[in-house]
Order: structure tokens, then C-alpha cells, then sequence
């Protein structure tokens, strides 16, 4: 049984090897981000919001097989997410 | 199971397709401009939005951040397991991303529970009329996601399989919304203030 589970959890990991970096490393940013978040330097907002935007580009472009998609779709989706933290970041300093 | 060849490089068939597409941005769109009027009001009244963001569990947050991706991994593990024809490992990992969705809501009733308990509602201030209406419309999001996966598991147990590829990668595309829905929510509700 034992056996059977270890195999078939191997089999998994050399097959989906890529989506689990992505979600290893997408848990990584998130607990930073947590950890980091209760410093109180001015620069953090801003770091907290990038380690944001890769996580967001992590399920875009890997779980949803953005990756995939015509062109017309990435550009429209990274436009999108540069405006708003563009946006978000003009806001927090001035 | 009816397994046809989609070309994705053509633009009208993004994986999950090109409607789910059009909702998903106008979701983005919608949520993108609530949280900047959040940002912009929370320039007006600095003390009042730093000491209400520390009145919340950034352990919560963090925790079901990590869930929300670790189901949305699971999600991409099915449809991935769908297209290989793998029905059974497909079920198996379409009922753990179900189980960490009903996860994140027993941890989000856990914390609305706290809130209440503290009369901490609606219109306690404007950092927590923005709290309640963002957090509450993802949470429905969240659970019209489930009642979707679960309609999901069940055409995969049916003998004779109608469920499309496509339908499953759109169920899975509204799932994976959730998810960028929340990555653009936490930071801003629970860490920059």
C-alpha cells in the first residue's frame, strides 16, 4: 500500500513538476509577504504588492495556462495588472 | 469524456474560453476599482485605516491565501489529469480543491465570527464598510466556484461522460478567478496599511 502511494506521489511529482515550483514558490511570497508586512518602512507597501503581482502572474499564467494563449490575452491581462498597481502605488506616495 | 482539439493561439479560444475571459476582467476591473477608492480613502483618514488594519488577523489572511493557491494547484492538477483521460485521479484531485475551497470558508466564518463577536460590522468605520463588501462579494464568488467544481465531480461520475474538456477548463478558469480575485484583495485589505 505503502509502495503504491509512494508511486503514484512520485509519478506526480515528475509530471507536474512545473505547476509544483510555481506553487511552492507562490506559498514562499505569500508567507513573506505575511512576515515582511509588519515592518514599518516605507518601501515594504511596494514589496508586498510586486511579490503580489508575480503571484497573480504565477496563476494566470501557469494554473490557467495563460501561457498558452494567443498573445492578445497575456498583454491585456499584464496591462491590466501594471495600471492598477501603477495606480495603487501613485496613491501611496503622494 | 469528448476530447477535442482546441488551438489556443487562436484568440477566441483562450484555455477556459473567450466568455469566462470577459467576465474574468470585468470581475478584475470591478474589484480593481473598489480597492483603489479603498487606497484613495485610506490616503484621507491614514489613523483611522492603520489602527482598523491591525485590528485584523494577518495570520487568517495568510492562512487562506495558502489555501486558496493550494487549491487552485489541485484545480490545475485536474484539468490536467482530464485531458490525459485520467477520470479517476482527476476526482481525486478535484475533491481535494473542493475540500480547501470549504476550507477557506470555515477559516473565513472563523474570523467574520471574531468580528461580529466585537461588533465590528458594516458601518464601523470606512475601512470596514470596504472590508465587509470586498471580503463578502469574494466569498460569494468562492461558494457559486463550489456549487460549479461540484456539478463538475458529479457529470465526471457519470457513465456515459458528456462533460467537454472545455467545460471543465471553464470551470476551472472561474475557480483560478477566485484566486487572482484574492491575490489583488489580501495584500491591500490585511498588509499595506
Amino acid at each position: 500500500m505503502v509502495v503504491i502511494i509512494s508511486n503514484h506521489l512520485f509519478n506526480i511529482l515528475i509530471m507536474e513538476r512545473k505547476s509544483i515550483i510555481t506553487w511552492i514558490i507562490l506559498l514562499i511570497l505569500t508567507i513573506v509577504s505575511g512576515i515582511i508586512s509588519i515592518q514599518s518602512y516605507t518601501f515594504i507597501p511596494i514589496i508586498i504588492l510586486l511579490f503580489a503581482s508575480f503571484k497573480f502572474l504565477g496563476v494566470a499564467f501557469d494554473f490557467m495556462e495563460l501561457k498558452k494563449a494567443n498573445t492578445f490575452w497575456k498583454v491585456i491581462l499584464i496591462s491590466f495588472l501594471v495600471l492598477f498597481n501603477s495606480v495603487i502605488m501613485i496613491l501611496l506616495i503622494n | 469524456m469528448k476530447i477535442s482539439k482546441i488551438d489556443y493561439k487562436n484568440v477566441y479560444y483562450p484555455p477556459g474560453g473567450i466568455l469566462l475571459w470577459i467576465i474574468i476582467f470585468l470581475e478584475l476591473i470591478t474589484f480593481g476599482m473598489a480597492l483603489i477608492a479603498m487606497v484613495y480613502y485610506g490616503k484621507q483618514e491614514p489613523d483611522v485605516f492603520h489602527e482598523s488594519r491591525l485590528m485584523l488577523n494577518v495570520s487568517f489572511g495568510t492562512i487562506n491565501t495558502v489555501i486558496l493557491l493550494t487549491s487552485g494547484f489541485l484545480m490545475a492538477l485536474t484539468v490536467h489529469q482530464i485531458k490525459l483521460g485520467e477520470i479517476l485521479k482527476a476526482k481525486k484531485f478535484l475533491i481535494g480543491t473542493m475540500l480547501f475551497g470549504f476550507l477557506f470558508l470555515v477559516v473565513k466564518s472563523i474570523e467574520y465570527y471574531a468580528k461580529i463577536q466585537a461588533e465590528i460590522d458594516l458601518g464601523y468605520n470606512t475601512f470596514f464598510t470596504f472590508y465587509w463588501m470586498l471580503t463578502l462579494f469574494h466569498v460569494i464568488h468562492v461558494v457559486v466556484g463550489l456549487v460549479i467544481l461540484i456539478s463538475v465531480y458529479f457529470s465526471l461520475n457519470k457513465k456515459e461522460n458528456e462533460t467537454l474538456v472545455e467545460d471543465s477548463e471553464a470551470s476551472a478558469a472561474f475557480w483560478h478567478m477566485c484566486d487572482l480575485i484574492w491575490l489583488l484583495l489580501f495584500p491591500i485589505i490585511y498588509l499595506i496599511f
